[in-house]
């Protein structure tokens, strides 16, 4: 596959903004779905060790994470979308025919997060006080655990296959022989895909820390429950570097030639050291993390850690690419429109922002609270104005379709 | 080397991959729609419940929030992506064209669907957690954020149909592409009919209400809904058929079965006789025969209207420009695109598509069986089945004639001009038109082809 060929899949339409914004876009995109993936997966976890426990503690904790596994599945799903549009604007050639390669694992994908998610509201169904009550049909957390496993897997195997562009012909025709049938998941790296699932290890530690310190900001909370989940977290989080770090270098040691490169490259290094200093965060802030909002940075760091991965995934993708198959992902054709690049701009930081930090700490601060929580003056300013910038872009989008059409 | 990027082709012998697309495309309408009208819903009862002091109304909002919670939001975040990731295998260069034009659009509805995801949470755990004044604050905000994804992508499916303005072939543009008077007129109809579908599901909910009074109440606030919405969509179904172009009108007439637009009326006198049964008599509402009557909105409404959808863009999948079968099929000076048919008429498709075994480039009479099934594969497989069964199976057309010449002459003559309504123009020379009939001949059950061509003497 010469990069005549990869060029000629790209789509004749170009892009609308600079092929960068899209590729920048897309790492921390994804570097956002990736820490809801991995929380999901942690708290996942979790809920099935408290679930078999007896400890009061655990069968608390296990409450808790099927909660939070249960919201960041939505989370994860919807965060995912944007990532996935932006690899197929600037890498479509790739992602397409990824896809179409392996077409019924693609439809399965689908299939298997229903299967998944259900199994998991399931179990919550069965579930609803799983401090009180003993555990039911535990098989279907185990379950939903195995299917979103699965469909990890898939997701690796389709953002793996886009790299190994001169194994596509022999995929699709073997011998010659074209077999149209996308039943195939054909390239892999099971060490890949162990470091971004062991990964989650230390993710959902640092989200351990943040749920504590949530717990501390509430009135009358179990001081005791409190001060048993900092050691827990202490613990996942050293294991969870020690682990990233281990699958890592695994992975590292068993590139292929082509990427053998990245190895040694800037970018590991980076993310070795970001996530260095995400594990070995909690201890030094030290007494530190029971003060102010400090209990919110382990996750914090832990985010802005895993957008330094993020980034050196898309390195990994971008300079393989050009460097062995000459495509260069920024030299996309432009086709410039400035209208709906500055709308999204504006929906995203503006309406957005407001309207989610709106609804985000409303949500924060009423959990919080014992009872039933007003908010104070300033932050109902912001809900109104929430409201005012909907009713503003509806608007807009008429104003502005009503003038197209009519002109 | 001159290359037209058509990705390797997935075939799904079964039921075909187009259906496949419809099938998750329109259950994905059925959760959406619901959703987006169930938000403005839960908007309109939260300020009656606010204004009237009602909290048992929302106490409802929670109940059905908490059913679109697994039934819109699980399983409707899912199938959204869904349609993405099936028209990827099944359609790629007709995503890629609606990706590479609307790009910014589907961002900005990522902004409003990541409002509504948290929204949705929000307005279901904060019942009784949150004053009534900031909870109804919410609610508004999730209706206008949910009426704001539909918004967005009604643009992007008129495009798929039709570019908003002529002037986008010409000019480009994003507001040329989107806005257009199918836009404003799908928007209407959609917009009724999701409050009809978020009555009909809601049923769900209102049937298994135990205070009768309460019942009765919320029932026939949904029988409203309902009826209204109904007539609405209806009516707004005329002013989007007379938005559709020439060429859909002329493929509704001869192409759509005559039972169609009969079937449609049947089942929306259906929908509205059923909402007229419940407002008055609301304890005719049970949880399992508003289930019933959300799989008829599915079976009889939804995918009818999608196959029909489908069906009137054709030959074409997006914007107009790019066939069905994927090939880019006239120029956009606007977005400097160029039609791929001179090069195909020049080259064939064999010597241009990137995805071609190299033993198959050429026609020869040891590999013409397989270059037709490649050809076949390429050009007809998104619309026709190569197998006895699923969509319009490619066999069917031919009415079991065995003869190559004569099967290649049709193929040359009805296709290779592009005259043929409904069908893209599919240009063959000599040496693909006959790979491709001796394969056509070959899907008969018994197929003793007739070989008379003397460029492939060949016989079998």
């Amino acid at each position: 596959m010469d990069a005549a060929m990869l060029y000629a899949l790209r789509d004749p339409a170009g892009v609308p903004s600079h092929p960068i914004i899209f590729l920048v876009l897309g790492v921390l995109t994804w570097a956002l779905h990736i820490a809801a993936v991995q929380v999901m997966l942690g708290a996942s976890a979790l809920t099935l060790y408290g679930a078999f426990s007896r400890d009061a503690h655990w069968r608390r904790l296990a409450a808790a994470m099927l909660t939070t596994a249960k919201v960041a599945v939505s989370v994860a799903i919807v965060l995912g979308v944007a990532p996935l549009l932006f690899v197929q604007v600037i890498y479509d050639p790739f992602w397409y025919t990824s896809n179409v390669l392996s077409a019924r694992w693609v439809i399965g994908f689908i299939v298997i997060l229903i299967m998944a998610y259900l199994a998991m509201y399931a179990f919550y169904y069965r579930n609803h006080d799983l401090v009180r009550q003993p555990t039911r049909s535990a098989w279907q957390m185990v379950l939903s655990l195995v299917l979103i496993l699965v469909v990890g897997w898939i997701m690796h195997v389709l953002s793996y296959q886009m790299l190994l562009p001169e194994q596509w012909m022999s995929w699709y025709a073997p011998n010659g022989e074209i077999d149209p049938g996308g039943q195939t998941l054909h390239g892999y790296s099971v060490t890949r895909f162990a470091f971004f699932i062991l990964l989650s290890v230390a993710v959902v530690a640092a989200w351990l820390f943040a749920y504590r310190r949530y717990l501390m900001g509430r009135k009358q909370e179990d001081a005791g429950y409190i001060a048993w989940l900092l050691p827990l977290a202490h613990k996942l989080m050293l294991a969870g570097g020690v682990v990233a770090v281990a699958s890592g270098a695994l992975w590292l040691a068993t590139l292929p030639e082509k990427m053998a490169w990245f190895a040694s490259s800037g970018w590991v290094w980076a993310s070795a050291i970001a996530l260095l200093v995400a594990a070995f965060f909690p201890r030094l802030l030290g007494d530190k993390l029971d003060q102010g909002l400090w209990g919110y940075a382990p996750f914090g760091i832990g985010a802005a850690a895993l957008i330094v991965v993020a980034s050196a995934r898309e390195a990994l993708r971008f300079i393989t690419l050009l460097g062995s198959h000459g495509y260069d992902a920024l030299d996309y054709k432009l086709n410039l429109d400035w209208y709906s690049t500055a709308l999204f701009f504006i929906t995203f930081a503006m309406l957005g922002g407001v309207v989610l930090g709106y609804l985000l700490t409303v949500a924060w601060k009423a959990g919080q609270t014992k009872g039933v929580y007003t908010p104070s003056p300033a932050l109902t300013r912001l809900g109104n104005l929430s409201i005012a910038l909907l009713v503003i872009w509806i608007l807009q989008y008429f104003a502005i379709g009503f003038y197209v059409w009519a002109r | 080397m001159e290359y037209i990027g058509l990705y390797p082709m997935w075939y799904e012998p079964g039921v075909g991959s187009g259906w496949i697309v419809g099938l998750i495309a329109t259950i994905h309408v059925l959760f959406s729609h619901t959703a987006v009208g169930a938000a403005l819903f839960f908007a309109y009862l939260a300020t009656v419940s606010y204004r009237r002091n009602q909290p048992e109304l929302l106490d409802f909002i929670k109940k059905y929030g908490l059913f679109l919670l697994i039934f819109s939001y699980v399983l409707g975040s899912i199938t959204g992506p869904g349609i993405w990731y099936s028209t990827t295998v099944a359609s790629p260069r007709g995503i890629s064209a609606l990706i590479h034009s609307f790009v910014w659009k589907w961002a900005t509805e990522w902004v409003f669907f990541v409002i509504e995801v948290v929204g949705v949470y929000m307005i279901i755990y904060l019942v009784g957690k949150v004053d009534r004044a900031t909870h109804l604050r919410i609610s508004i905000i999730f209706g206008l954020a949910s009426y704001g994804t539909m918004l967005i992508i009604i643009g992007i499916l008129s495009f798929m149909m039709w570019p908003g303005q002529p002037e986008w072939f010409t000019d480009g543009g994003y507001l040329n592409g989107f806005y257009g008077s199918n836009t404003f007129a799908q928007l209407a109809m959609r917009t009724a009919f999701m409050f009809t579908m978020t009555a009909v599901v809601g049923g769900v909910v209102a049937g298994a209400i135990k205070d009768a009074a309460f019942k009765q109440e919320i029932t026939r606030k949904l029988a409203l809904l309902g009826m209204v919405s109904t007539v609405a969509g209806g009516l707004m179904f005329q002013w989007y058929m007379n938005t559709l172009p020439d060429t859909a009108q002329v493929i509704f007439e001869n192409r759509l079965p005559d039972w169609f637009g009969m079937s449609l009326i049947a089942t929306l006198a259906g929908i509205f006789a059923w909402f007229a049964a419940t407002w008055l008599q609301p304890r005719l509402l049970t949880p399992s025969i508003a289930m019933g009557m959300t799989v008829a909105v599915l079976v009889f409404g939804l995918w009818p209207e999608e196959v029909a959808r489908e069906s009137l863009r054709k030959p074409y999948v997006a914007g107009q420009y790019v066939y069905s079968n994927q090939v880019i099929a006239r120029d956009v000076p606007g977005l400097d695109i160029k039609s791929e048919i001179p090069l195909l008429e020049k080259k064939g498709f064999l010597q241009t598509k990137v995805f071609v075994p190299d033993r198959l480039r050429s026609v020869n009479p040891h590999n013409a069986l397989q270059a037709g099934r490649s050809l076949a594969l390429t050009t007809c497989s998104n619309c026709h089945s190569l197998s006895s069964t699923g969509m319009r199976p490619l066999a069917n057309y031919f009415g079991g004639n065995t003869d190559v010449a004569m099967v290649k002459t049709y193929l040359q003559g009805a296709l290779g001009t592009g005259n043929t309504i409904y069908m893209p123009h599919i240009p063959l020379n000599d040496d693909e038109a006959y790979a491709l009939a001796r394969f056509i001949v070959s899907l008969n059950p018994s197929p003793q082809p007739v070989v008379r061509t003397a460029a492939a003497p060949e016989k079998e």
